[in-house]
């Protein structure tokens, strides 16, 4: 485990890091067709690849599409509130041991426990906002932070029922029969797909549009009758639903639950993929954040204590770059509208 | 002036006093807006114009007096609350969203007015999309009445300071507030802007229509007020008609110097 004062250290850069420039989202990208159709071109690949790739590139990309609907989920609470937070992995690991719990207890499969995971998300982002809802910034990070350190102990805990250090296996399929891996990538590719319309269509939502004020122009907004607090907690209710939808993915996905999923460090490594996605909630932005969180370890396991090293150069690199005036055009064709 | 004369609908303001810690802002301030007449507030700099503003539009509440808008009692609530009493006021810095496109940004003025549930936030559902069509044409409207309906779709970032303000305005009056406050409608706008603005916001004039404007260009403010109130050091000096503002003896001494002989 690394010190306290390390942590504090990364929470401050990450803080910061949020404080950069906005860049305007604008509606007329460079070349809008040749953008839809890579993305065309993109889902058509993503939905051939596993009828013709190996289980390990299957297996590997259902938990990267997970994991870009949890980065998602940090990009919304970054792009709607400007707020940064460090414990999602909190409402992550919510999600997946919501489907784990129901099935031990209750024997429903995912079909019963995705909705009921992303509900519970949203009532638990709500009872966090709630009382948080005049932190911003640094604070808000630290509050967050609090919840990723308490996980792992609750966890422990509460063994009876989360199974302690071992976890919990997740052995129900969605389709009895068919094959296990197909449909553990299609479920969380599809979530994914569905979640980046929806947002799209968020964007253009009055509520999506009000948020947005609410963070460039607190007090016009105020004066057009959006309170801050409420603009706070609606966000972070979004967020956290869409992070315990993450969190039940990943659970389907990996057949598995257990603490060592849910340390300190993935809530850090949550942020680390949205900043690498520039903030996305495209698609793109999405699995390229999903893939940089889950690829890049997978991959470079090896590699062992050069992993957050290799976050922290990408984390600057990135930031770096996205901050240089001559590549903001490009990061606007990247934003989604 | 008290508030025993006012109009009904009248935004009356009556002997607030405002400090910050032993900095007396404002002090025993009274004025009556009255609906159908464009009333200016003018000053010198650091008089206490935009303090008086942010009390009026809630951001700041006065220690002493009472501020009450067609009877009710305006002390205690806050901005958001005073907007759905239907009460809007623009920025002296421009606060239009920077990710939204004009008539976005118009749009968000309609918060309040909002029917559409969250489940219709991700769905576009019939309703949402009747309730979105409506309000993008009321939205349009307000960018016609101002002048500015063709930069409708471009992004804040690509407009001149005058078409951003008067899509700020666009955005204030888009709800139909009962009362519209402008914080120094014309700070960073040339003449030809200002010329313009001016001409909008006489367009927008309507007889039950509170319209009270801050302002430094003292100008604009002869041309387009029909009752001036004068602020300095905290305290109203004068009020009356443009003429009578013209003549007053202290206005001239402390406000105007030895130049206001035009």
């Amino acid at each position: 485990m690394v010190s306290w004062k390390g942590q504090l250290a990364v929470v401050s850069e990450l803080a910061q890091i949020s404080k950069g420039p906005i860049t305007p989202i604008s509606s007329r990208g460079s070349h809008p067709d040749i953008i839809r159709l890579s993305l065309f071109a993109l889902l058509a690949l993503l939905i051939i690849v596993p009828l013709v790739a190996g289980g390990f590139l299957v297996y590997s990309l259902s938990l990267c599409f997970a994991n870009a609907l949890a980065v998602l989920s940090v990009s919304v609470l970054v792009r709607y509130s400007g707020e940064v937070s460090i414990g999602h992995s909190f409402f992550v690991a919510l999600g997946a041991y919501t489907v784990a719990i129901i099935e031990h207890q209750f024997g429903f499969t995912v079909l019963v426990s995705l909705p009921v995971a992303t509900a519970l998300g949203g009532v638990a982002g709500f009872v966090f906002a709630f009382p948080s809802r005049r932190l911003s910034g640094i604070y808000l990070a630290v509050a967050t932070m609090a919840l990723a350190l308490a996980l792992p102990e609750m966890l422990i805990g509460f063994e009876k029922i989360t199974g302690g250090f071992e976890g919990l296996y997740i052995a129900r399929d969605l389709i009895p029969f068919a094959s296990k891996a197909l449909q553990r990538y299609y479920l969380a590719l599809a979530i994914l797909g569905l979640v980046c319309l929806a947002l799209a269509q968020f964007r253009r939502s009055p509520q999506g549009m009000a948020l947005l004020m609410a963070r460039a122009q607190p007090r016009a907004a105020e004066a057009i009758g959006i309170t801050g607090s409420w603009a706070r907690i609606s966000v972070f209710t979004l967020s956290a639903a869409l992070a315990s939808t993450a969190g039940a993915l990943a659970g389907f996905a990996s057949s598995t639950v257990s603490p060592n999923s849910f340390s300190f460090w993935s809530g850090i490594f949550l942020l680390v993929g949205s900043v690498v996605s520039l903030n996305g909630l495209s698609l793109a932005a999405a699995l390229a954040g999903g893939a940089f969180i889950t690829l890049v370890p997978t991959y470079l396991a090896h590699a062992g204590d050069w992993v957050p090293i290799l976050y922290g150069a990408a984390l600057i690199l990135v930031s770096l770059v996205a901050n240089a005036s001559g590549l903001q055009r490009i990061v606007q064709g990247w934003r989604v509208r | 002036m008290t508030s025993g004369t006012a109009h009904a609908q009248a935004l009356t303001v009556d002997s607030i006093s405002l400090s910050f810690g032993g900095l007396h802002v404002l002090s025993d301030v009274s004025m009556v807006l009255e609906p159908g007449v464009i009333t200016g507030l003018i000053g010198p700099n650091g008089a206490g114009k935009t303090s008086l503003f942010n009390c009026l539009s809630g951001l700041y509440r006065g220690q002493r007096g009472d501020i009450a808008f067609a009877g009710t009692p305006l002390q205690g609530l806050g901005p958001a609350q005073r907007a759905s009493l239907g009460i809007a006021r623009s920025f002296q810095n421009l606060a239009l969203c920077p990710d939204l496109s004009v008539i976005e940004n118009v749009l968000v003025g309609l918060t309040l007015k909002r029917r559409s549930g969250w489940f219709s936030a991700f769905v576009p559902t019939a309703g949402r999309r009747a309730e979105q069509a409506e309000a993008e044409s009321s939205a349009m409207a307000a960018l016609n009445e101002l002048g500015i309906a063709a930069a409708a779709h471009q992004m804040p970032a690509e407009l001149p300071p005058g078409t951003l303000r008067l899509a700020e305005i666009a955005r204030a009056i888009v709800s139909e507030p009962k009362a519209i406050l402008l914080d120094e409608p014309a700070a960073g706008l040339n003449a030809v802007e200002t010329r313009d603005l001016m001409r909008a916001l006489k367009h927008l004039m309507r007889p039950d229509l509170i319209l009270f404007i801050v302002e430094h260009d003292m100008d604009m403010i002869m041309k387009l007020c029909e009752r001036i109130y004068v602020l300095n050091f905290g305290t109203i000096i004068a009020n009356g008609t443009p003429d009578e503002i013209r003549r007053h003896p202290d206005v001239i001494r402390i406000y105007l110097g030895d130049d206001a002989d035009d």
